[in-house]
């Protein structure tokens, strides 16, 4: 124990002197519980005196230690460190840097400045003030916010376009006013110019945010979308034919070929059944990757799951929840939810994790707020069916034939993040016989596709697609996977734009492709 | 020797929850304000305030008033405390906690939609209003968006490093910029001193780094009164383990929702020391408990004992100590099925800057509120009301300085003061080897926490006090920077920290060592028991003709008299 060791890898950089920053490289003693300020606390005060940091409370509560821990922002007292491991630490890279890893936050406290952020009352409230619990508990929670800007540093839309959105934390703070009943200022217009609409629903903002794990996305823009919807300022023209779309005809997109749910029976019978499922394909899947929804059915049958097929399924509602139609969504949800009672579905598996996410974690919110009873069927992603519900060890897989090729993964967010569904896509490409899988710097980064940036705000949904494609071809690999249809059809478009070799599938293509060799 | 002068009104050093009240106060003035901390706004110890703040609002129990408060506030404090300032504390308590809330503050609330208030030690009445277990950094954030509102000016991250005197008045302050390494002059027709405690001259403590006892250091030297200087508050529980998070807060809530203190044999052992109030006994009292049964073995391996809310609702502890709850799952223990383990750390300062009702000092133009001001806790501080006095000694004090500003010319300079202290500044500099500033916080730390803690003895303190004045004499005028860039320079933060420390604790060693006897949070094993004949007495240290001077002056009683004396007349 007393002999291990962590590496800790410095950023240096003093820009009155230096030409360039430059990483130093340390070997330090372990000990339990150590944090990565800990760490730093260690380097100046027994190896290097000179390094510069900021820190102050040491316990998440102040916001001062955030820099960059392996190319994520985080706070350094909050981050803990496991012996033998190495790690590398930056400025945050959005700010200008003063030294070392201490930057210069005044850019992100101006843009929160300019908010307004103070409450704006009508009159003087009587005394006492009355505030019910249940009035102020959506404000409440998100009260807590630091101002460490670990947030704005791994925001991919404050990435590419930080001049028009101002960020999860401003985004949270104009939220906390508006969900605020003693508020009176316009805080959907203020939230609508600065980018309501281009945050991509990708999370990294809640799983950065320390100690708290504030869910900006969620919590603050999701709801400041609804207003705006309410005030007439939402959604964006992009997202208004995929409403209009849904409520008409319960596809959220146009019918321009033969849908899935008519080019298969009602059910599939695999050789024998151990199981049986009901695959929701969703819109994409079943009005344009109908290639897609075969090869899970294929997948699913190869391993003896009978699978049902919905065949008057309506569109999840994913849309409307993410563009702020949410009361659009509601009648849709509730055919869903009627029409699987009436088939009485016992285990729902899809393969697009915007479906399964909103079916997860918004039709329970919904079906609780019309009264409705809670759905009895059991949700689950494809990936974490076979690996966790079927379970990796019993599947088939001396059916998989060899395939040739090497591939890197795109972590889909409402997969990864929304549905802490992680190493499961991975653990099931590992099962083909001579596939290779090499890692992408950045897996979990958004592509940009999500939150109805892809259709309101398509020219910076491709900024952020194109980084991370750039990003995979650097692999060099031959083709991308992933496990989500709109990220697929995002990654496709990107090639396609930069010109890139790679070809995109989802791990349930590849699985098929191999199961199919045979 | 190049340095820029900058002027205002009123000038605040600290942006805790004093400096930015008191900001706030002088701006309705309609004067210039002007702020400078040593870290960034919002980032003040203050945030890391938990439990709540105290105002009679009589919301939980309407029996509740000022004068019970008051009566609290003084027999909590071992009856030291400045009762005049007492009675403002706990008349304006509830003024200030509404207006914060009018502010736009979100305190926690009652079943009938008003503030909620929690139970603390030694108080008669739930009192402590809350935010959850984030009721400082609630208050804080409030004050930030306030101070925003009025476009105050703040100077982040300048250090504070001495007051100037134009003879016969403060006339503001010299200063590091530390993102740049500029030597400051900030001149001021008031200044108002808020710059916090001084945990960190104690090797376990809840203090940010940031809490080096500057602003007593700073007042002290310009020949400030100062009172209290041996009364430090040792907070029952802070963390035990990880060994990285040790002494850091776990709030008086825990205990205030009904958490229950236990040995490691399970023993509920405050039935042993206080079975009347059990943990909810006065700070001091259940600190010196926790340390005895750690003394006495009976603590836990990590040397600490458990604090229990296993029993409670999961759901209760997830919304009312959510902080709690998150930072020991980092830890690796869900306190929803098991004890926590703490153990007493070094938490507030109860001396400091004497203060009048009007927050004067007895120095012309310079002003103090908050931590860094002495006499309102007297012996002893209760949960809740340090968030209370930084708001309403705040608040006077900015309103003072305004009125001085309004009624004074702006202060001469001294450059013969300004060109002493920049060389003292920079020294560190300049030196080529000699005694690292990190070697020297270590050894004072483990210093003070081992002879000047929470069991002192006039053996102990004495060797402490010699060892003090040495590294004062010896080791302070030595003290090198390895890297000489002025930019973000820490090693030079921390030279001139080291310094305000050293001075810190040589006045608490000297006044702890004057008081032979144990009152309020000072303890001397070697005189266990209150004198109430002879140390009924303020202890007052004051610079004079370059000297330390140590003097007592008669407690003030307005209100309350203690039980004692009650007797006798």
């Amino acid at each position: 124990m007393a002999s291990e060791k962590v590496i800790i890898n410095v950023s240096r950089y003093d820009p009155e002197t230096d030409d360039a920053p430059r990483l130093d490289r340390h070997e330090i003693p372990f000990k339990k519980g150590m944090t990565i300020l800990d760490a730093l606390r260690y380097i100046s005060d027994n190896i290097d005196p000179s390094l510069a940091y900021r820190w102050n409370c040491r316990t998440g509560q102040c916001g001062s230690c955030a820099i960059t821990i392996n190319d994520k922002p985080g706070l350094a007292c909050r981050t803990r460190i496991a012996p033998g491991q190495t790690y590398t630490l930056r400025p945050l890279e959005r700010m200008p840097v003063v030294r070392d890893l201490v930057v210069d936050l005044s850019k992100g406290i101006k843009r929160l400045e300019k908010i307004r952020p103070y409450l704006e009352r009508r009159a003087p409230p009587k005394r006492p003030e009355i505030l019910l619990r249940e009035e102020v508990a959506d404000a409440a929670e998100l009260r807590s916010c630091i101002e460490c800007f670990s947030c704005l540093n791994a925001c991919p839309a404050a990435g590419e376009a930080w001049q028009e959105f101002a960020g999860p934390a401003v985004m949270g703070r104009i939220a906390r006013f508006e969900l605020d009943p003693r508020d009176a200022d316009d805080r959907v217009r203020l939230a609508f110019s600065n980018g309501l609409y281009d945050c991509t629903s990708c999370g990294v903002c809640k799983e950065v945010c320390m100690p708290h794990h504030l869910d900006i996305r969620r919590k603050a823009i999701e709801r400041l979308r609804a207003h705006a919807v309410d005030e007439g300022l939402g959604p964006l023209e992009g997202h208004k034919s995929f409403i209009e779309n849904a409520s008409k005809t319960g596809y959220a997109i146009e019918v321009i070929s033969t849908p899935l749910v008519e080019m298969v029976p009602d059910v599939i019978e695999p050789e024998k059944a151990i199981d049986e499922v009901t695959f929701f394909p969703g819109c994409l899947i079943n009005l344009r990757l109908q290639n897609t929804g075969l090869n899970v059915i294929e997948v699913l049958k190869r391993n003896g799951v009978r699978v049902r097929i919905p065949k008057e399924f309506v569109c999840c509602g994913s849309v409307m929840f993410r563009s702020g139609a949410r009361k659009t969504a509601y009648e849709l949800i509730k055919k869903n939810v009627d029409y699987f009672r009436r088939l009485g579905v016992k285990k729902l598996v899809a393969l697009c994790p915007g479906c399964m996410s909103t079916i997860k974690q918004d039709w329970p919110i919904v079906l609780h707020q019309l009264g409705e009873k809670p759905y009895e069927f059991e949700a689950y992603d494809i990936n974490e069916y076979l690996v966790n519900v079927l379970g990796v060890n019993r599947m088939n897989t001396k059916d998989l034939r060899p395939l040739d090729m090497k591939v890197t993964y795109h972590a889909p967010c409402h997969l990864n993040r929304h549905q802490e569904i992680s190493w499961q896509p991975i653990a099931l490409l590992k099962l083909v016989p001579s596939l290779k899988y090499i890692k992408t710097d950045g897996e979990d980064l958004c592509c940009g596709a999500g939150g109805g940036v892809r259709a309101g705000r398509r020219e910076l949904s491709y900024k952020i697609a194109d980084q991370k494609a750039k990003r995979m071809a650097k692999t060099g690999a031959d083709a991308f996977v992933t496990s989500c249809s709109f990220c697929t059809i995002q990654l496709m478009d990107a090639v396609k734009r930069l010109n890139l070799p790679q070809k995109v599938y989802n791990v349930a293509d590849i699985l098929a492709m191999s199961y199919k060799k045979a | 020797m190049k340095y820029e002068v900058i002027d205002t009104d009123v000038l605040v050093v600290g942006a805790g929850g004093a400096g930015c009240r008191a900001a706030i106060e002088a701006s309705n003035h309609n004067v210039q304000v002007m702020v400078i901390t040593k870290d960034i706004l919002g980032k003040a110890h203050t945030v890391m305030a938990e439990g709540g703040i105290n105002a009679a609002l009589g919301n939980s129990d309407p029996r509740d008033s000022w004068e019970s408060h008051g009566y609290d506030t003084v027999s909590g404090g071992a009856w030291l405390n400045d009762q005049e300032l007492v009675e403002i504390l706990v008349k304006h308590a509830p003024e200030r906690v509404l207006e914060l809330e009018e502010f736009g503050a979100l305190f926690s609330r009652t079943p009938d939609g008003k503030i909620a208030q929690r139970p603390f030690g030694k108080q008669s009445f739930p009192r402590a209003c809350y935010a959850a277990d984030r009721s400082g950094h609630e208050i804080m954030v409030t004050l930030v968006d306030e101070m925003r509102r009025r476009d105050i000016e703040v100077h982040d991250e300048v250090y504070a490093t001495s007051l100037l005197t134009d003879g016969s008045a403060i006339a503001g302050v010299t200063a590091l910029d530390i993102r740049r390494g500029n030597f400051r002059v900030y001149r001021a027709k008031a200044t108002i001193m808020a710059a916090g405690g001084a945990g960190r001259i104690y090797e376990i403590t809840t203090n940010a780094q940031a809490d080096v006892g500057s602003g007593y250091a700073m007042a002290y030297k310009a020949g400030a009164e100062l009172v209290d200087m041996e009364q430090y508050q040792f907070h029952p529980t802070g963390v035990a383990f990880p060994e990285s998070a040790r002494g850091m807060l776990v709030t008086e809530g825990v205990r205030g929702e009904g958490g229950i203190l236990l040995n490691k044999f399970g023993e509920r052992f405050m039935k042993r020391y206080h079975p009347d109030m059990m943990e909810l006994a006065g700070r001091d009292q259940v600190s010196r408990a926790i340390a005895t049964e750690i003394l006495e073995g009976r603590g836990t391996e990590h040397g600490a004992v458990y604090l229990d809310v296993s029993f409670l609702p999961s759901s209760l502890i997830e919304e009312v100590l959510p902080t709690m709850l998150h930072d020991f799952l980092d830890f690796g223990v869900d306190i929803r099925n098991e004890p926590m383990e703490v153990t007493p750390t070094a938490h507030h300062y109860m001396g400091g800057i004497k203060i009048n009702a009007k927050c004067e000092t007895n120095l012309k133009g310079l002003y103090a509120a908050g931590e860094v001001a002495g006499g309102v806790h007297g012996g002893n501080r209760l949960g809740g009301n340090a968030l209370a006095d930084n708001l309403v000694f705040g608040a006077i004090a900015g309103e003072s300085a305004a009125a001085h500003a309004l009624s004074n010319g702006m202060p001469r300079l001294d450059r013969k003061q300004i060109e002493a202290e920049y060389e003292r500044v920079f020294a560190p500099l300049e030196r080529r080897d000699g005694v690292r500033q990190s070697q020297l916080k270590r050894r004072l730390a483990k210093l003070m926490w081992d002879k000047v803690g929470i069991f002192r003895n006039g053996q102990d303190m004495r060797s402490a006090l010699d060892e003090i004045v040495l590294m004062r004499t010896k080791d302070e005028p030595r003290i090198f920077t390895e890297n000489k860039s002025t930019r973000y320079n820490m090693e030079l933060v921390g030279a001139l920290e080291i310094s305000d420390m050293l001075l810190v604790s040589e006045i608490l060693t000297r006044a702890a060592l004057m008081r032979e006897e144990s009152r309020g949070a000072h303890y001397r094993t070697d005189f266990p028991k209150p004198n109430h004949e002879k140390w009924f007495v303020n202890i007052y240290v004051k610079r004079d003709g370059g000297e330390m001077k140590l003097y007592t002056k008669p407690v003030v009683i307005t209100r309350w008299k203690p039980p004692w004396m009650e007797k006798s007349s």
